[in-house]
């Protein structure tokens, strides 16, 4: 079961009433409705002993900022309207998925996962004092870190929490570059971008210097050490990943731009020992400054299609059951529309949680249209950390949160 | 000058056998200077200056070079190499070609709508766009629009990897090479791409102000980017007009170009977007609308009055910030990633005092002890632009090589010229490495070493598959509508709805433009050169005097490498030269050494050390 947008009315006007009910101990026991139990409820279960081993996360970033209220149309709000008088989206467009929210035309496929209830859409999120550069945002997001100079990224210190001294093939960062949200102290991420070519070419002779690495020579030069660790790490990863692809095909459609989904369903399914999967719509490609409506329907196209690929191929796979995608842009745009048909830098956005173990649903409380920062954007509802910790404890099992966000977020319950 | 003759016989002298064995064993190797160089910016003396460290010089204030190269930098003291390096203007270039032009473009292209339904749109108002008259009746009224709206996005992009491949060439047979080096920094640090802009003309024009003003002063340089055209349509200045101002160029000119995150605020953001309200370009020439410049007082940094865009550069220029910024990003793409807080104060100095001129920055950098220090001596993680040419530069080719094409390798290995990955440009130093990559940069030495006898050009030669299909159901009669169905998603399965969305319009069909205009595009450009290097690896050790294995590998690891390989690898390469010769003796190798010493250069260009300069 899931929540409806009016359940989430009734659970955001009622919210004063939470800690109240929260001290009288067990909200279910009052007869509420389960989802509002569920997000009454101050305790968190915990999923197994720790963490559990076959879990799988899977984060997929949309970079340039994405049109929140264009993809997740508030269609039964006037206001939105207002602010939006050429881009806003019409009821008639939009596809609805209850009396107040539908999605951009383009997102038949998310339309198809929330329908399912497969898919659990966070409002309203973002940080204190927000950052309007695509670069600084990103960081923000990248290390859970807002206004700080932390150097590691959540995933990399989560796999440093969870697996100290690190483990090989921990975390995978399918990308022509490694994210900074991957950084870790112990573990070196396997990055790379074709698996095809994740491999040493050279003859046969050649072959046992390749599989040599040298140690550090003694001398202080830090640029080397690292080489040295990022080619042992290509050493553990390369041929697993190259076979992994070789054994993969996969009669799904994911559409034009798949991303980079396949290659993570393949070594999903090749079993990696990988917990942490990292990949991005690449380029900034979100960043729609001007004209955006054609443009912005076509990215949430190909992003939705592979999103939806990905989601059958788990099923196809039989391993729909382990794995959670949590999607994110670096902030949402502002309110009103600019003069050049597209959206300038904006606050507060939204985030997604998606797969077969998610309750699907709304989730936070909706920022408001009407009451705007001085800057037109969306005060934010949710620190975006909660959705990581939803992700960490509820999904993971991972509990100590509060050490690694470094504060108290609390998770959302969207795992049965 | 003495330099440039001296280089303008490089190619002569490479030809003929010399005796650098001789010329080896009096090469000084002084290693980096005292760890208490590091942060100290006086100037090496004469006494201080030998071979190893002029191929660091040549390393970082170029593309690095043969040993004769290096040489010639030896044999000068200090001061000398450096001015001739930084001091450039009066060093002959001519023999350099301008790029040729395909002849791709014309008027009616101009000004390219912003996309392909902005296209149909304008066409379906107008009856025309783009060149292209609506067709009078029939079928598909629109079809020969969308083909010519394809042909120049794919016609715009093989022209820019041609200009790449003309740049690289720039690169490796300059006589300045800080001027090409320079304008690669210029082209991270304004970083435009082809993607949005699709107008190869516009990114060579760029290219030229990067050169132009690559070591002159920052202030204009500046002027001269926020009046570029491709910059202009890049970061949106078309859109920004009094009353309604966009504020992308205007964030991004204080966040990333001049200022750095932190330093300003966001009303100086919309206040400077206001000064640069106008500023447009009609096609190639930069033009102030007035109509749209809005002339009203603006607050901008703490300064009241109506200022345009110039005078906003020049409030920037007076920001104490903006010369350590700029410091010290110029000091980490030549110098090394971590510089203290004293050290960047020291430099930003040296700009600011001089009226942001760069060239007294840049030998300041270059002479000083801290750039012979061990921090900086061989810790520089190499971008794939100057792996590769630094590669070619070494082996000693005449110009860059087509199999390996160009533009496939250095997208591969992360840094597609004329394609930053977004307007911060690529992120440096680690960045450049990761497993994958790693591999990618041995891989690439293999295909110089032992190129691909299967080379299909992947430029032209078409490899979505969707297309290909469309292509064999056209010449086989298919309507378009049916040519176009993707042959995929069938059995069942459900079609996402991007490959549903193709052929809805019967106007036109998408699919179809874009194959017809890959086929025009094909027709038009130019093909690039598909030659391999042509390398005589034999001849090189034989002309160096080399007697045996381990005197080969230790000439190969100074030829090439900048960073000691640990005693145990050398041992290996040594073993490894042995055991495919047969023997340790070259002489007795001499008419077969051609194959085992690539594979020996193979494996140390596949060394972790090798991607340090």
């Amino acid at each position: 079961m899931r929540k409806t947008y009016s359940a989430l009315q009734d659970l955001t006007r009622r919210d004063a009433l939470k800690t109240g009910l929260m001290g009288m101990g067990a909200a279910g026991a009052l007869g509420l409705p389960p989802f509002f139990a569920r997000a009454a409820d101050a305790m968190v279960k915990r999923i197994g002993d720790g963490h559990n081993e076959n879990r799988i996360l899977v984060v997929l970033e949309l970079s340039g900022g994405n049109d929140g209220l264009n993809t997740l149309v508030p269609y039964g709000d006037d206001a939105y309207y207002r602010q939006r008088p050429t881009i806003g989206i019409k009821p008639e467009k939009v596809l609805k998925i209850d009396d107040h929210f539908g999605f951009n035309p383009g997102l038949v496929g998310f339309e198809r996962l929330y329908k399912d209830g497969k898919m659990a859409a966070v409002h309203g999120c973002g940080y204190d004092n927000p950052s309007f550069s695509h670069f600084t945002s990103m960081a923000y997001w990248h290390t859970a870190a807002p206004n700080s100079g932390e150097e590691y990224g959540w995933l990399g210190r989560l796999a440093d929490a969870v697996k100290p001294g690190g483990a090989s093939n921990y975390i995978v960062n399918i990308d022509a570059t490694q994210s900074l949200a991957v950084r870790s102290r112990d573990h070196v991420p396997v990055v790379f971008d074709a698996p095809d070519k994740f491999a040493r070419e050279g003859f046969h002779s050649q072959q046992p210097l390749f599989q040599h690495v040298a140690g550090s020579n003694g001398a202080a030069n830090p640029s080397r050490d690292y080489l040295l660790n990022i080619a042992q790490s290509a050493l553990d990863a390369s041929a697993l990943v190259r076979q992994a692809w070789t054994d993969y095909s996969s009669p799904i459609d994911y559409g034009i731009v798949p991303l980079d989904l396949p290659k993570i369903a393949a070594l999903i399914h090749a079993d990696m020992p990988t917990r942490l999967y990292y990949t991005t719509f690449r380029n900034n490609a979100f960043d729609t400054h001007v004209h955006q409506g054609n443009l912005h329907q076509r990215l949430l196209t190909y992003a939705a299609d592979a999103v939806a690929g990905f989601m059958a191929d788990l099923e196809r796979i039989g391993r729909a059951d382990d794995v959670v995608m949590l999607l994110f842009s670096e902030f949402g745009r502002r309110v009103p529309e600019n003069t050049s048909l597209g959206t300038d830098h904006g606050a507060a956005g939204l985030m997604f949680m998606i797969g077969k173990p998610v309750q699907g649903g709304h989730y936070g409380q909706l920022p408001s249209l009407t009451e705007l920062d001085p800057g037109d954007n969306l005060i934010y509802t949710t620190d975006f950390r909660r959705v990581y910790a939803t992700a960490i404890n509820g999904w993971l099992g991972y509990e100590d949160t509060h050490t690694l966000l470094g504060g108290d977020f609390k998770p959302f319950d969207v795992f049965a | 000058m003495l330099f440039h003759i001296l280089l303008a016989g490089l190619v002569a002298l490479l030809l003929m056998p010399l005796s650098p064995a001789a010329d080896a064993a009096e090469r000084i190797h002084l290693g980096p200077g005292p760890v208490d160089w590091q942060g100290d910016l006086s100037p090496i003396a004469s006494s201080e200056w030998s071979y190893d460290r002029a191929a660091h010089l040549l390393e970082r204030a170029g593309f690095g070079g043969t040993p004769e190269d290096i040489e010639r930098l030896a044999a000068m003291t200090p001061e000398e190499a450096v001015r001739h390096l930084v001091h450039y203007e009066s060093i002959d270039n001519g023999h350099l070609p301008p790029f040729d032009e395909s002849g791709v473009h014309d008027p009616g292209l101009v000004p390219f709508p912003p996309s392909r339904p902005a296209t149909t749109q304008l066409a379906k108002e107008n009856g025309e766009a783009i060149g292209v008259k609506v067709k009078a009746s029939g079928n598909r009224r629109l079809q020969p629009v969308v083909n010519k709206f394809f042909y120049w996005l794919r016609a715009s992009m093989l022209e820019t990897r041609r200009v790449s491949y003309w740049w690289a060439n720039r690169m490796l047979n300059t006589n300045r090479p800080l001027e090409e080096k320079m304008a690669l920094f210029w082209h991270g640090h304004f970083a435009t791409s082809e993607a949005k802009v699709r107008d190869y003309r516009k990114m060579l024009l760029q290219n030229e102000t990067f050169r132009r003003h690559a070591t002159g002063n920052f202030r204009d340089l500046v002027v001269a980017v926020a009046q570029d055209p491709a910059m202009l349509y890049f970061l949106d200045a078309g859109v920004n007009i009094k009353g309604a101002p966009n504020e992308n160029f205007a964030r991004e000119i204080m966040e990333l170009f001049t200022m750095g995150v932190g330093n300003y605020s966001e009303e100086d953001i919309r206040e400077a977007a206001r000064a640069f309200t106008g500023w447009n370009s009609d096609d190639l020439i930069f033009v102030v609308n007035a109509a749209q410049h809005d002339d009203g007082t603006k607050s901008f940094l703490g300064n009241e009055g109506s200022f345009d865009g110039v005078e906003v550069v020049d409030l920037i220029m007076a920001q104490p910030v903006t010369a350590e910024f700029m410091a010290a990003k110029l000091y980490r793409y030549l110098v090394r990633d971590e510089l203290s807080a004293d050290l960047n104060g020291e430099l930003a100095a040296v700009l600011r005092d001089n009226s942001y001129e760069m060239k007294p920055l840049l030998e300041t950098m270059f002479l000083s002890k801290d750039f012979y220090s061990p921090a900086s001596m061989g810790t520089h993680i190499k971008s794939p632009t100057e792996l590769v040419v630094s590669t070619y530069k070494k082996l000693g080719v005449d110009d860059v090589p087509g199999i390996p094409d160009f533009n496939l390798v250095i997208t591969a290995l992360g840094q597609e010229l004329f394609w930053p990955p977004t307007v911060a440009g690529w992120a440096h130093g680690r960045s450049w490495i990761t497993p994958g990559l790693l591999l990618e940069r041995g891989n690439f030495a293999r295909a110089v070493l032992f190129p691909d006898i299967d080379f299909i050009p992947r430029d032209r030669y078409q490899a979505s598959l969707m297309l290909r299909e469309v292509h064999a159901r056209i010449k086989q009669g298919f309507d378009i509508t049916s040519a176009t169905l993707p042959g995929y998603g069938d059995g069942g399965m459900m079609m996402a709805e991007s490959n549903m969305m193709a052929d809805r319009d019967e106007d036109f069909n998408t699919r179809y433009g874009s194959y017809r205009g890959w086929q025009m595009a094909i027709e038009r450009v130019k093909p690039l050169p598909r030659h391999t290097a042509r390398l005589d690896l034999g001849a090189m050790v034989l002309e160096a005097g080399l007697r045996n294995t381990e005197e080969v590998v230790d000439y190969f690891l100074e030829r090439f490498m900048r960073t000691p390989l640990a005693q145990p690898e050398r041992e290996l390469l040594v073993t490894f030269l042995e055991s495919e010769l047969g023997t340790s003796d070259l002489k007795a190798a001499e008419t077969y050494l051609e194959a085992p010493l690539r594979m020996l250069l193979h494996l140390i260009m596949s060394q972790p050390e090798y991607q340090l300069g």
